[in-house]
């Protein structure tokens, strides 16, 4: 009898327990700088609300940033490859697994304007589904309050396009974005959002303290909207931080064998009124 | 009739310049290439051109050393004075920006 209700619990536990969700993180800490210099980024892949779970990414296929002065300005795009070097990233607990930093000169961030970083990560083979996962991440950055082309699809199997700026939004405020797929909006997708509920450290390569927020649900870990007939979503931003949108299943494709799921994340930040 | 439609067109014009001008900030950078030139980039906050901008860089006494204007790509480059010396976007009233060459960095 004891047996049985250990096993019952146990059951229901595993039952309760909140789908896990990957998103490939492409994380620096301040996305609108006031002047351009010498840059770190972090490229980990995780469940951003847990912090307790890495998954070893392999070599990027590319990572580079498309850069736009001005409305008028030309946008010009830079492959950041070379600036790629392993590294170990430790999450809260035990977890580790292969991440790469990105030291970027400061020749190349520099000028005023919108930064549109991509990454597209190799295939990551998930055990569990027995198929492999594809997230095509995009983080854009600000220097010197000149705005350029934050708005701009960029044509990628599985895009999220901004329609606010992804690097001033204050908390309280909303954000809206564009699901697309090679530049057609993608209708009635759905849309996962995680909070980054672990502190960074940037030195250390690890996420470093205690979750900042105890979700009463597993519902609340990741959220869920659904985009509207034109691709359109809308969320809510109540909390100061880096907040990762990612789509899931917006193209599937076959990869040695296996079933491909393209997706797309896109990493905003939200900034308290002072 | 025409004398009207006339006067509407420059009023609604006039307004719509204006209304442009006054509601951005300017947007002003410069950079020392570490070459003997400096690098200097200008704009608006929403992101419209400062094209044909002047810039003018002086000396330490105010004296002004060279005059010169913003490409149409709203940047411009010019020898680095030997002295000590300052750049001004000159974007006409409340929109003029002043940056001293100690600030002008790498």
């Amino acid at each position: 009898m004891k047996r049985g209700l250990l096993l019952a619990g146990l059951l229901t536990l595993f039952l309760s327990a909140p789908a896990l969700a990957h998103f490939q993180m492409l994380y620096t800490p301040e996305s609108a700088l006031n002047q351009g210099g010498e840059m770190s980024m972090k490229l980990v892949f995780t469940h951003p609300f847990e912090g307790d779970h890495i998954m070893d990414m392999d070599p990027v296929q590319e990572f580079y940033m498309v850069h736009q002065r001005g409305e008028e300005g030309e946008p010009q795009k830079t492959d950041l490859k070379e600036y790629l070097s392993e590294i170990t990233w430790k999450g809260l607990g035990d977890a580790a697994g292969k991440a790469f930093d990105a030291t970027l000169p400061a020749r190349v961030v520099r000028s005023m304007g919108d930064y549109v970083f991509v990454l597209v990560p190799t295939p990551y083979y998930e055990k569990a589904d027995e198929g492999y996962i594809q997230q095509f991440t995009k983080m854009i950055m600000n220097v010197g309050g000149m705005p350029g082309n934050w708005h701009e699809p960029l044509g990628l199997p599985a895009e999220i396009v901004p329609r606010n700026k992804p690097y001033a939004n204050w908390t309280g405020g909303v954000f809206t974005g564009v699901v697309m797929s090679n530049g057609e909006p993608v209708p009635n997708i759905e849309v996962e959002i995680e909070y980054l509920n672990v502190d960074v450290d940037m030195a250390g390569n690890a996420f470093v303290g205690e979750p900042k927020i105890e979700a009463p649900h597993p519902a609340f870990e990741t959220m869920t909207v659904l985009a509207n007939d034109k691709g359109e979503f809308t969320i809510g931003l109540p909390k100061a931080g880096w907040w990762g949108i990612a789509v899931p299943d917006v193209v599937e494709l076959e990869h040695e064998g296996k079933e491909l799921v393209q997706e797309a994340v896109l990493w905003i930040q939200v900034t308290d009124i002072p | 009739m025409l004398r009207r439609g006339l006067i509407l067109f420059v009023l609604v014009g006039f307004l719509t310049v204006a209304g442009t001008v006054s509601a951005h900030t300017p947007l002003f950078s410069c950079f020392d290439n570490a070459d003997g030139t400096i690098y200097c980039e200008g704009g608006f906050s929403d992101g419209s051109s400062a094209a044909g901008v002047p810039i003018i860089v002086k000396d330490a006494s105010g004296e002004v050393i060279l005059s010169l204007q913003l490409s149409g790509n709203s940047d411009v480059e010019f020898d680095k004075p030997e002295d000590e010396y300052s750049v001004l976007f000159d974007g006409g009233e409340g929109h003029d920006i002043l940056i001293p060459g100690s600030q002008i960095f790498e």
